[in-house]
């Protein structure tokens, strides 16, 4: 089981999540932009990481988008190959098509603006540790195949741009109503309010992740990579005293393997 | 009745968001026996009620244009391009922090009671041979320049 790690100029997340790859058993390597785009065919899953690519120029993923190796991993989605893209990458993903999956540019991951009690508190780019809630059901989506629906996970998110919008008329409809809503921003007890600081960007419906309808391409703002071990939690987090435990990012990597296992 | 300053404002040194841009539509867009260059400015529109124009100008180009590395026009009430090139201003459709903090910061940190609105705009200079450029320059826009669902673009006159 091999996974593509693409790494683009700027990407900055791609080492750890090629040890997070090979964490959960499954064989990877990273796979520069320049490489012949032909060669992704012989990958069973790809991960779009972290980062700036291109420096954001014009905007977060539109240059990347444009790259063939883009278009050839919408061939490999077309097969049901899994694509997970995290942060930059869920950019990339919108700006090439793949997301929301009708093979246009659907939405738009624009410039964070936080929002409280009607008030705009706080614009740009935001890091911290958040919590999200899983909103589909297992088995919905490569990247949570594993996750039970209405699961809890503090993850951290690091972006200026995730504040999901969309002018399609009715594609939040069709969004929530096909389950296509993957991950929502939510407080520590699972209650999503659609306001900062709970809702860290200002992201629709407090949308933090999405997939395609066929489940098999994840866009995510938040990094499991970067708490994918117990080690990588927060000060506050008592897991943190227990380094040999999994993080919670893990369960995102388990559940690409298992997607692909299953699939085969 | 309040009056706007346009303040156009460029990078000395090359642009490198405007090679990129130039790049991308030349390998990987199709443009390439089309488009000869591409140029990258800012634009500032500041809206005044009241004030020398001329002199008030001076001041907003003072505060906003780092003359180290930038060079920049003032037009008033007005806004000319350069032969040649097609503008094509990308401007939020969503709303516009930068624009709104830089409007708090020109009233209530440096004093500009007179200043009623300003708006901040990219203004892509697109040198574009054969039939209708234009045209070229809405292709352009609408495949690389903007994301429709947070963007809105306006081809403008020369």
């Amino acid at each position: 089981m091999k996974i593509a790690v693409m790494q683009f100029p700027g990407t900055n997340c791609e080492h750890e999540t090629l040890v997070a790859v090979k964490a959960v058993g499954m064989d990877g390597e990273i796979f520069r932009w320049n490489r012949s785009a032909g060669e992704l065919s012989s990958f069973d899953g790809y991960f779009i990481p972290g980062g700036f690519s291109y420096q954001d120029r014009v905007r977060a993923g539109a240059i990347a988008s444009k790259e063939p190796v883009l278009e050839a991993l919408r061939e490999e989605a077309a097969r049901g190959k899994p694509i997970i893209g995290i942060c930059n990458g869920f950019q990339i993903l919108v700006e090439a098509g793949l997301l929301p999956g009708t093979g246009k540019i659907d939405m738009a991951l624009a410039q964070n603006v936080m929002v409280s009690k009607g008030q705009i508190v706080r614009r740009g780019y935001y890091c911290d540790w958040i919590n999200l809630r899983h909103e589909a059901p297992s088995r919905r989506c490569s990247g949570s195949f594993l996750i039970e629906k209405g699961a809890l996970m503090r993850i951290p998110i690091a972006h200026g741009e995730g504040n999901l919008v969309t002018t399609t008329p009715g594609m939040m409809q069709k969004l929530n109503d096909e389950a296509q809503v993957v991950f929502r921003y939510c407080d520590k007890n699972g209650r999503v309010i659609n306001e900062f600081p709970v809702n860290v960007n200002g992201s629709t419906e407090s949308i933090a992740a999405i997939c395609n309808p066929e489940g098999n391409v994840l866009g995510m703002m938040p990094h499991p990579e970067r708490s994918f071990f117990a080690w990588q939690l927060p000060a506050f987090d008592p897991k943190k005293q227990r380094p040999d435990e999994p993080g919670p990012g893990r369960r995102v990597f388990e559940s690409m393997k298992h997607y692909i296992e299953v699939s085969a | 009745m309040s009056q706007e300053i346009n303040l156009r404002v460029w990078l000395k040194i090359p642009d490198a968001e405007a090679a990129t841009v130039k790049n991308t539509l030349v390998r990987r867009m199709g443009f390439a026996d089309l488009l000869a260059d591409v140029k990258k400015e800012r634009l500032f529109s500041i809206k005044v009620d009241s004030g020398d124009l001329q002199e008030l100008a001076g001041a907003f180009a003072r505060e906003l244009v780092n003359e180290n590395k930038e060079s920049h026009k003032v037009l008033i009430d007005e806004l000319k391009f350069e032969e040649g090139y097609v503008p094509v201003k990308v401007a939020l459709k969503i709303e516009d922090g930068e624009a709104i903090s830089t409007k708090e910061r020109l009233r209530s940190r440096l004093g500009f009671k007179n200043v009623v609105d300003v708006k901040k705009a990219i203004i892509w200079k697109l040198y574009i041979s054969g039939m209708d450029p234009e045209l070229r320059a809405k292709e352009i826009a609408e495949g690389l320049l903007i994301n429709p669902h947070k963007d809105t673009y306006e081809i403008l006159g020369k």
